[in-house]
């Protein structure tokens, strides 16, 4: 990836929101979840071109989530259970 | 619009509207009992326990609406109020193990998660999926069930905030506390493999 980043949009204070960073930091889940509404998924997508520590944080945050939609092993259900809740129903007035 | 259809039915008819709503929810729905309960018992209980009292309730289940956000909310409320009481508490049950063969100490630093990239063969894949459950599994039971519901079942927040009775904002800065905590737990374990950044 091209580097026109520039370190110019660094987080400045860990608290509060005083910096871009901060603010795009709130949107990290929300972007990633697919809940950012258009307006904020510009800013944020503006933002992350320019901030490399930013852009760093979204593609590590988009690992994380992918690492258990992607790796976690599904636990496979008894065949015994679906037949077992149909018989209770039946008997169920 | 809710007319309530049930009342007409024949119980068969009944059965037969349930069954074709509600049994597709099965496999998810025990996937997330299992993750809760860490047993397999403890989630077929759990699982049936939440069909039945979906079944007493059935007639106010609007046909059409979210029947899987519907019975999650059921389960979730049955684990809660009674399931929880009974069972054994299992929020930390493999936490002392997995940190037994972590490096303790370092846990500052970055790059752990985002430097796996190169694991590519499928028992380096299986591998990843233990240690990703391992993980999973030493969180306590209200960031496990928030990460599940997002990232394994892809509820929107605000069916999770439905599931879970909470506001969306809860919603969002549990996950959070969540995604960091479980961060934390998986770059330790990145470094102790030797993907450092
Ligand atoms: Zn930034």
């Amino acid at each position: 990836m091209e580097s026109k980043f520039t370190e110019a949009h660094q987080r400045v204070s860990e608290d509060g929101y005083e910096s871009e960073c901060d603010k795009v930091a709130h949107l990290l889940d929300l972007m990633i979840d697919g809940e950012a509404s258009s307006e904020e998924q510009s800013y944020f997508n503006t933002h992350i071109e320019e901030c490399i520590p930013c852009f760093e944080s979204h593609h590590k945050q988009k690992l994380l989530k992918g690492l258990v939609s992607g790796h976690l092993k599904r636990v496979i259900v008894p065949e015994s259970l679906a037949l077992s809740i149909k018989a209770r129903i039946q008997e169920t007035v | 619009m809710s007319e309530q259809t049930g009342k007409q039915m024949s119980k068969e008819e009944k059965d037969a509207r349930f069954e074709a709503e509600l049994l597709p929810v099965l496999d998810p729905l025990y996937n997330f009992a299992y993750r809760l309960t860490l047993d397999e018992d403890d989630a077929n209980d759990l699982v049936q326990e939440t069909y039945l009292k979906a079944y007493r309730f059935f007639d106010y289940f609007e046909q059409g609406t979210n029947a899987k956000a519907w019975l999650f909310r059921i389960l979730k409320n049955s684990f809660i109020n009674e399931f929880r009481k009974k069972s054994k508490q299992p929020a930390k049950v493999d936490y002392s193990e997995v940190e037994g063969y972590y490096n303790s100490d370092d846990v500052e630093g970055e790059g752990g998660v985002a430097t796996t990239t190169d694991m590519r063969t499928e028992s380096v894949q299986d591998l990843i999926g233990d240690e990703v459950a391992s993980a999973l599994n030493a969180l306590p039971v209200d960031f496990r069930t928030v990460i599940i519901l997002c990232d394994l079942e892809g509820f929107t927040y605000e069916e999770m905030a439905k599931i879970l009775d909470i506001p969306i904002g809860t919603v969002r800065s549990r996950l959070h506390r969540a995604r960091n905590s479980l961060k934390e737990k998986l770059e330790k374990y990145a470094k102790s493999m030797g993907y450092n950044g």
